[in-house]
């Protein structure tokens, strides 16, 4: 009998659900920062798939599912790689996690940044704080296929210098003499750092000069508040809507474009998003 | 389409027999204290087609308050198990905007990504509609729907005096009714029309229903919003007796011997203060206001824009449960309207 309503109804098994996740094993787990650690995750049956730019919905049965960015490119193609935020129950469980511990993926959902669109353009990365993820598979892609892509600028800012993702990749980027890379942070706090101090913004005067507007893609990350404040930037420099790209967090938890949680006045973030071009989402009122 | 009639009482023993000798479960409008609502049939006796509204929409056959997606056994990826309930029901009495929501629900969960859970339990559905043969104070859909309804019925029923006239909208409907004592329709179609008609709506929205979303459009500034919010108590009333609400949540139940667990999916609603709210804790949707413009817009433009249908059916139920008695679309419409 069926608990829910006491009808006589008889269970079956759906073969084709939508929210049926996939079997992934964990091969390599490293902590970032105090909260974030980094994943790398195998599927068991099938390549992910993803283009740089998705995302996925990583559960443990009992505890849970949650939306997570995809941090690697695609040339992965057996593995795949996430940063993680221990922010909540499911993420605690995934924390916990030792390699050779399994997780449900299902995914990859969501549009990504049009990396074949911007051949031959110069690209600027404007990345705050976990935005990294997400952004760093687009990074990774054009650094793969550095001929394709002209000038590379990125810029990536984050709260204090505890809270830097890719420490090691940050200082690879750095030394690189064939992408420009700036980082900030909020605030120093007494930690040992010599580098910008200041939120994401500041760094916008040590590349404006270089920057050609009009050949030039802007793709923003980061968190909820910056984006305001980036695209205010990039029309200092004369950017044009259509030359800005975002990614919009929301709360996608379906990922099927279902159970309305991502909405954003008529869009539903998960598959409509989360990369958008600016121009596209600037009329609605719930986007930025 | 086919038309015949059928009297009340041979409807009602026709009913009787199906549900006593029919291995398919029986669902109709029943009688609950001084209310209505849909309900498993034991016999036809209990069956109460003369009716004002029901306190919730049949929607709750398929997409029930909660409903397992996913069995498994707790920490055991391998061991998720996708399963439905989904065994052929027959739903008597389902009134014309009620109808026209399980349309838009069918748009909803076919479209795109298609979502099994819903639709087989669709698939294995009869719908037997009426038309509205009682008044119910906050009803108002003659203003906001138009063809959707006949799209997922089977059968209509329009009663005239002590008959039934029986439209058959579909083979299966056609094959349901084999053994009913039908009769050869004698009424003319403007006596059907009128009776379809007969109860005209208590409520109207104030401006036709193809002008509302770009009507919102231009008014998403309104002070409409403000004056509603601040009297909303976010209790989410609106958005759980709505019919064509589909936003859920998903969860997760493990049983305490920790053998056993499913992730259950349960009625969630845009009207809810978390809603919108993700990890870190940013609430994308934080005020009163921005989440009663937010359900306005769903039912008056997103939804329009994207079926090109009006997403709400003027059923009236959320203005009835609305604690602050402000939820009701032909209010909200009522008060923009006359305050330019």
């Amino acid at each position: 009998m069926c608990e829910n309503c006491g009808c006589q109804s008889s269970e079956e098994i759906v073969k084709n659900s939508i929210y049926l996740p996939g079997v992934a094993s964990l091969l390599k787990k490293q902590p970032m920062t105090p909260f974030d650690s980094f994943f790398e995750f195998a599927l068991k049956d099938r390549p992910l798939g993803h283009l740089p730019g998705q995302f996925a919905e990583i559960s443990i049965p009992g505890i849970g599912e949650c939306p997570i960015s995809i941090s690697s490119p695609p040339s992965e193609e057996k593995t795949f790689q996430m940063v993680i935020r221990n922010v909540g129950s499911v993420t605690n469980a995934i924390h916990a996690l030792k390699p050779g511990d399994s997780v449900g993926i299902r995914g990859p959902f969501g549009t990504s940044f049009p990396m074949n669109n911007l051949k031959d353009k110069n690209l600027l990365f404007i990345t705050g704080g976990i935005g990294l993820v997400p952004a760093r598979s687009a990074i990774l892609y054009a650094l793969e296929h550095r001929d394709d892509y002209k000038n590379i600028w990125i810029l990536f800012g984050c709260k204090d210098p505890s809270q830097r993702l890719f420490t090691n990749e940050l200082a690879k980027w750095e030394k690189r003499e064939d992408i420009t890379f700036h980082e900030s942070v909020d605030r120093a706090d007494g930690a040992d750092w010599k580098g910008n101090v200041g939120v994401i913004t500041t760094l916008f005067p040590k590349v404006q000069k270089e920057i050609n507007p009009r050949d030039t893609y802007a793709i923003i990350v980061g968190p909820p508040v910056m984006y305001k404040f980036a695209i205010m930037g990039l029309h200092d420099m004369e950017f044009a809507d259509d030359h800005i790209i975002v990614s919009l967090e929301r709360r996608m938890k379906c990922g099927v474009g279902k159970c309305g949680h991502c909405q954003m006045d008529n869009i539903y973030v998960c598959q409509d998003g989360p990369v958008f071009y600016y121009d596209d989402i600037k009329h609605l009122k719930e986007a930025i | 389409m086919e038309i015949l009639k059928i009297s009340t009482n041979d409807f009602k023993s026709f009913i009787d027999k199906k549900i006593k000798e029919s291995k398919t479960r029986t669902v109709g409008v029943v009688k609950k204290g001084a209310h209505y609502v849909f309900a498993d049939l034991n016999s036809a006796d209990e069956l109460q087609l003369d009716y004002d509204v029901t306190i919730l929409p049949p929607k709750k056959y398929f997409q029930p308050p909660k409903e397992i997606l996913l069995k498994y056994v707790p920490k055991k990826v391998d061991s998720y198990t996708a399963v439905n309930r989904c065994d052929p029901i027959t739903i008597i009495g389902i009134h014309y905007y009620d109808l026209a929501a399980i349309y838009l629900m069918d748009r909803a969960f076919s479209e795109g990504e298609r979502d099994e859970h819903y639709m087989k339990k669709r698939e294995n559905s009869l719908l037997i509609g009426i038309y509205p043969t009682k008044h119910f104070k906050d009803r108002f859909y003659r203003s906001v729907t138009r063809d959707q309804g006949l799209k997922v019925a089977d059968i209509m029923l329009v009663q005239i005096g002590a008959y039934y006239v029986v439209e058959i909208l579909t083979p299966k409907g056609k094959q349901y009714l084999e053994g009913a004592k039908l009769q050869k329709n004698d009424y003319s179609v403007k006596e059907i029309e009128e009776a379809k008609a007969s109860i005209k709506d208590d409520q109207k929205i104030p401006i036709p229903v193809e002008m509302i979303p770009d009507y919102l459009a231009r008014n998403h500034t309104h002070p409409a919003w403000a004056y509603f919010g601040e009297k909303c108590f976010s209790c989410g009333s609106c958005v759980l007796v709505c019919p064509t609400c589909y936003c859920f949540d998903v969860r997760e139940e493990v049983e305490l011997s920790l053998a056993e667990g499913q992730r259950v999916r349960t009625w969630d609603g845009c009207m809810l203060e978390d809603f919108a709210t993700v990890a870190d804790g940013h609430n994308f949707r934080s005020t009163r206001e921005s989440r009663f413009r937010h359900r306005i817009f769903r039912k008056g433009k997103h939804l329009p824009e994207k079926y090109g249908y009006f997403g709400c059916v003027g059923c009236g139920r959320c203005a009835d449960a609305c604690t602050a008695d402000i939820a009701g679309p032909v209010k909200v419409i009522k008060y923009m309207e006359e305050h330019k």
